[in-house]
């Protein structure tokens, strides 16, 4: 605006000669000064991408699945704390996914392996031996605090996990959301009737918060085509235990999931036609270069 | 410039005579110090001038002359300004006084040899004279305030050169002591002459007799301190416990104000003496608070009413303290507690105040007779009594004590457990070199323990720091009473009694300053001031004669003290915990 | 040569200056203070003493009648021993120093002497003093090591704050004896 009229145009006819854009040159213009040239550099929607509907619904499956793993999670709580699953039942189930599923992913995994297989089995005996002895800690640590607040607490903690799940790199998990969600269900399982009730709960907990992103991700990479299936059994599974213990929770899971997979991918195919970026001279500097040759 | 003349009262009726004192040194003004009366003969003031000033260091001079008219001095005048010829000086100063008059009359003379100036004379300096009368013998005994050892001689302030003057001249004043000399002289020993005398030879007569005691009473005691010191105090353990205990403390408090009161060397400096004098006085008066607390102690069978009193006031702290427990176990104030680590917590400390009352009940006995010893060590001082009184309530508070560092200890780490835990619970953790928190990606084992640790710990935490706090607030209560005793320990140890007696009753040796008064405004006269001495203040006389102690204080700040009872760290007395820096 | 002018404070009030003249070098300034207004001492007394009967009259204790009386008492003498300036002194000796002294209404005096040699000048300062700008006297004290160098400021006439045209006179005297003597 003012680069046209105000003080650019009279010390133009001067001897001294065009205005250049450097800064380390003396000249007789103001600091603020522009030519007439400033706003044809001005580019629009360069970095835009234009998303296709049924892309955008696959990537969606990720979001949707893991609600639905907060459901399942769920759902097997309260069968347990209303007695219709034992203990034992579950930790032979929690096996019988284990040990299939650990199987899948070294076969998925290939043969570049980054951890020996008698770390693994060092991970698990921690796990077990700790979670087997805390349960009768656990079990007595929230007597004294009222149900409500427990609830009120898992709930937050459950939010917070799914907030912070770092969706674009879901292996291995970040450390807050794991943690979110193992707060809760230790919460949760504080308030179960025994102390073996607890252990399952807390194998459980693991199974679905922590080693189940690292198969997801796997099977993501390495075999593209199964991912949409087992998100869908996934979001199955929840709705349909779900429904099992609540109903009405299950017709909202459903509709939040429809919702998710299928409105919101609309709404940003649709709005991302109303995009207006633009770029210009005036932009802060950025660095184009291949930086890794310093990093190393 | 204005002259300057410091004039000493004493001799504002003396008769006639030469004025003897000291030309201040790059100062227009000279101090009058003595009246030297006719007749003399010139000869022998000068050999009597050399003479004290080799004493005293300060370089004396005839001033000038004097004169107050008396019945049969008539022509005087004269006489007086040929006296000028025969102390050859730049000026030469001519006091005179009438009778009926106040003020003075001066006349400046100006030595004809330096300035060839015609226009010389009395006439046109008449007015730029001040007359200050000073009280010789106040100056004299007085110490300016602020002190300054160092330089004596160079001084800048006028008022401290004519006050280091009036100091020094003391051989000027004592020459005359007998009244044999060839000359008399008028100042202020001139007057009150016999008591005087009678103060120095009963001054000279008791250095000896000191010296003698002295030496036999240090002798002793260096026996003492070979003994204790190295041979007993040098053990790790017992060096530790005394450090802690306030007997021990006070007694090597006292031990080093011995030495410095009995040491033969003679104390130099004003602030040497003053510190002396002030130990002494504070320990006798601290002996006589001792003395008057043990004749009461042991007249009509105190010690066994205290006994009698004491073994049960113990135990009925510690029922107190078990009624406490009970409380705290069950539900405290409605508070949500852990249950199961309620009971274990209650459970061990229920057992402690078992094994202490046990502990009470063998000792009731002999009870009696230890604090029948213990009350003779009051002998040595009303503070020795009160240190083994706090020594005392220390031991019979040792629960207390040992709740508050179990509670103390169990706090600290579940708080220190928690903030470390809650840094890996949000992905993060403490660098140690760069002395920051940084982002860390843990294994998935150690967070799967870390919030288990965190949970458990988040959940007992209210039950921790309630018998944190309960137990804390008991031991402020003891230390506060510790305290309490401690500061009067400090009190009399460090109150400067000396000093503040100087103050009261002879104010004008420690100056703060000086004040002027004007004295009279005769028209024709010089101005004529009057010099007083202004005291020091209360206040600054204790901040300045304060004896220095061992700090019975706590050394860090409110604040810090809060943030150390927050995070649980241990206060007193176990606080030597060097901070590292780098 | 004694000589008494009207002035008033920064606050409105009347006070005295006082200047007497014992010689061309040596000069005496006094400001003094109204004296205690009796009107605001009985109004004192008796809202203290009307609110202790108030509280006696709920509780019935007559201790809070003695304890009133007492506060009242007290409170009056440390007001006079403390707080209320009669007048203030400043004497000027040409060559000698300056020596201030604050007087009391019970009589204390306080006194600071301070000698020439120590003095860099007197001056008239500018303070912001709660919403408004005030003038006031000041000796600059010289500093040891530093010839020009100001160690401290000593304000003057401190508890009795006149106004600019009542320090001007003092101002120009002290110059006068000052610039005389050195």
């Amino acid at each position: 605006m003012g680069a046209n009229s105000g003080p650019g145009a009279s010390p133009c006819a001067s001897p001294v000669g065009p205005w250049r854009k450097v800064l380390y040159a003396r000249q007789p213009f103001p600091d603020n000064h522009v030519d007439r040239r400033f706003l044809e550099e001005l580019r629009r929607n360069i970095r835009v991408r234009q998303y296709r509907y049924w892309a955008v619904v696959r990537e969606t499956g990720l979001v949707a699945q893991q609600v639905s793993c907060v459901a399942v999670f769920i759902t097997l709580w309260s069968c347990m704390d209303q007695g219709r699953l034992g203990p034992s039942v579950l930790l032979w189930a929690a096996t019988g996914c284990a040990l299939p599923g650990y199987g899948l992913y070294e076969m998925l995994g290939g043969k570049d392996r980054e951890r020996p297989r008698l770390a693994d089995l060092q991970s698990a005996a921690v796990f077990l031996a700790f979670t087997f002895g805390f349960s009768p800690v656990l079990k007595t640590l929230t007597e004294s605090v009222s149900t409500d607040t427990v609830y009120a607490m898992s709930a937050v903690m459950l939010l917070a996990h799914l907030l912070s799940f770092p969706y674009t790199q879901p292996s291995p998990p970040g450390s807050l959301s794991l943690n979110a969600a193992l707060f809760a269900s230790v919460c949760l399982a504080s308030r179960l009737p025994g102390a073996l009730h607890t252990f399952a709960m807390l194998s459980w907990a693991l199974l679905v918060f922590a080693l189940w992103p690292c198969l997801l991700h796997r099977l993501r990479e390495r075999a593209e085509w199964s991912f949409p299936w087992a998100a869908g059994l996934v979001c199955a599974g929840g709705v349909g235990g779900l429904g099992a213990v609540w109903p009405g929770g299950a017709l909202l899971l459903s509709l939040a999931l429809l919702v998710l997979t299928l409105a919101c991918p609309l709404l940003l195919v649709c709005l991302q036609r109303h995009k207006d970026n633009i770029h210009g001279p005036w932009d802060e500097a950025e660095i184009r270069e291949d930086l890794s040759r310093f990093l190393s | 410039m204005v002259l300057k003349i410091f004039f000493p009262t004493c001799c504002n009726t003396a008769d006639s005579g030469l004025l003897i004192g000291r030309w201040i040194p790059g100062q227009d003004s000279a101090v009058v110090l003595a009246v030297i009366h006719y007749p003399f003969i010139p000869g022998q003031v000068k050999k009597y001038l050399s003479e004290t000033q080799n004493q005293s260091q300060v370089d004396l001079a005839v001033l000038g002359s004097w004169s107050l008219p008396k019945d049969g001095q008539e022509g005087m005048d004269s006489f007086l300004k040929d006296l000028s010829t025969i102390f050859p000086n730049s000026r030469w100063l001519q006091l005179s006084r009438e009778i009926g008059k106040r003020g003075f009359a001066c006349q400046v003379v100006h030595n004809r040899i330096t300035p060839p100036d015609p226009a010389q004379g009395g006439t046109d300096k008449k007015d730029q004279i001040i007359f200050i009368h000073y009280d010789q013998r106040k100056v004299m005994l007085s110490q300016l305030h602020p002190i300054h050892e160092e330089s004596p001689g160079e001084e800048s302030s006028e008022l401290r050169a004519v006050f280091h003057t009036v100091a020094q001249s003391g051989p000027l004043f004592l020459l005359d002591r007998y009244d044999e000399g060839p000359l008399k002289l008028t100042h202020w020993q001139s007057e009150g002459r016999e008591a005087s005398i009678v103060v120095e030879l009963s001054k000279q007569a008791s250095v000896p007799l000191c010296i003698v005691l002295t030496w036999l009473v240090l002798l002793s005691f260096q026996l003492f301190l070979y003994v204790v010191c190295c041979r007993i105090l040098n053990i790790w353990p017992v060096q530790f416990i005394s450090s802690k205990m306030s007997t021990c403390v006070q007694t090597a408090y006292r031990t080093n104000h011995f030495q410095t009161v009995f040491s033969t060397k003679k104390a130099t400096s004003h602030m040497e003496f003053m510190r002396k004098a002030n130990i002494f006085v504070s320990f006798l008066v601290d002996m006589s608070l001792g003395l008057l607390l043990v004749s009461w102690l042991y007249r009509e069978n105190h010690i066994s009413q205290l006994a009698n009193t004491l073994v049960p006031v113990a135990d009925h702290v510690a029922k107190e303290l078990q009624e406490l427990l009970e409380w705290l176990m069950g539900a405290p104030a409605g508070l949500k507690m852990n249950r199961a680590l309620d009971q274990v917590l209650g459970r061990f400390f229920l057992y402690h105040i078992h094994l202490w009352i046990s502990y009470i009940r063998l000792m009731s006995p002999f009870i009696e007779m230890i604090l029948w010893y213990v009350g003779l060590s009051a002998c040595l001082g009303l503070t020795f009594a009160l240190s083994v009184l706090s020594d005392i309530v220390a031991l019979l508070t040792f629960h207390i004590y040992c709740f508050y560092v179990y509670g103390a200890r169990l706090y600290c780490l579940k708080v220190y457990g928690l903030s470390s835990l809650w840094r890996l619970f949000c992905g993060k953790k403490w660098n140690v070199l760069r002395q920051r928190v940084d982002s860390c990606s843990y294994d998935l084992d150690q967070l799967f323990i870390g919030t288990l640790l965190f949970t458990i710990l988040l959940f007992l935490l209210p039950t921790t720091a309630l018998y944190y706090l309960v137990f804390t607030l008991l031991r402020l209560v003891v230390v506060m009473f510790q305290g309490v005793i401690h500061l009067a320990i400090d009190l009399i140890n460090s109150f400067p009694l000396f000093a503040m007696g100087l103050r009261l009753c002879r104010s004008y040796r420690l100056a703060e300053g000086v004040k002027f008064r004007v004295l009279c405004e005769e028209p024709g006269t010089p101005l004529h001031l009057m010099m007083e001495i202004n005291p020091l203040k209360c206040s600054s006389v204790l901040q300045r004669y304060r004896t220095p102690t061992y700090s019975c204080y706590p050394r860090d700040s409110w604040v810090d003290l809060c943030k150390k009872l927050f995070m649980g760290e241990l206060i007193y007395p176990w606080k030597h915990k060097t901070t590292k820096t780098d | 040569m004694a000589e008494k002018n009207e002035f008033t404070d920064i606050n409105g009030k009347a006070i005295l200056l006082d200047c007497q003249n014992y010689s061309s070098f040596c000069r005496e300034f006094t400001v003094s203070s109204p004296k205690v207004s009796l009107c605001k001492v009985i109004v004192c007394t008796c809202s203290v003493w009307l609110f202790a009967y108030a509280v006696f009259f709920v509780t019935e204790n007559t201790a809070v009648l003695s304890s009133a009386i007492i506060i009242t008492l007290v409170g009056m003498m440390m007001h006079i021993h403390l707080v209320k300036v009669e007048h203030e002194t400043l004497l000027i000796i040409g060559s000698l120093g300056v020596q201030l002294s604050t007087s009391y209404a019970s009589g204390r005096e306080s006194t600071t002497f301070i000698e020439m040699s120590r003095i860099k000048d007197i001056v008239i300062n500018e303070a912001v003093y709660m919403q408004s700008i005030i003038y006031y006297l000041c000796i600059l004290i010289k500093d040891s090591g530093d010839p020009n160098g100001i160690a401290s400021v000593v304000p003057l006439f401190q508890s009795s704050k006149p106004r600019l045209n009542c320090l001007v006179q003092v101002y120009k005297s002290c110059q006068a004896i000052i610039a005389q003597t050195r």
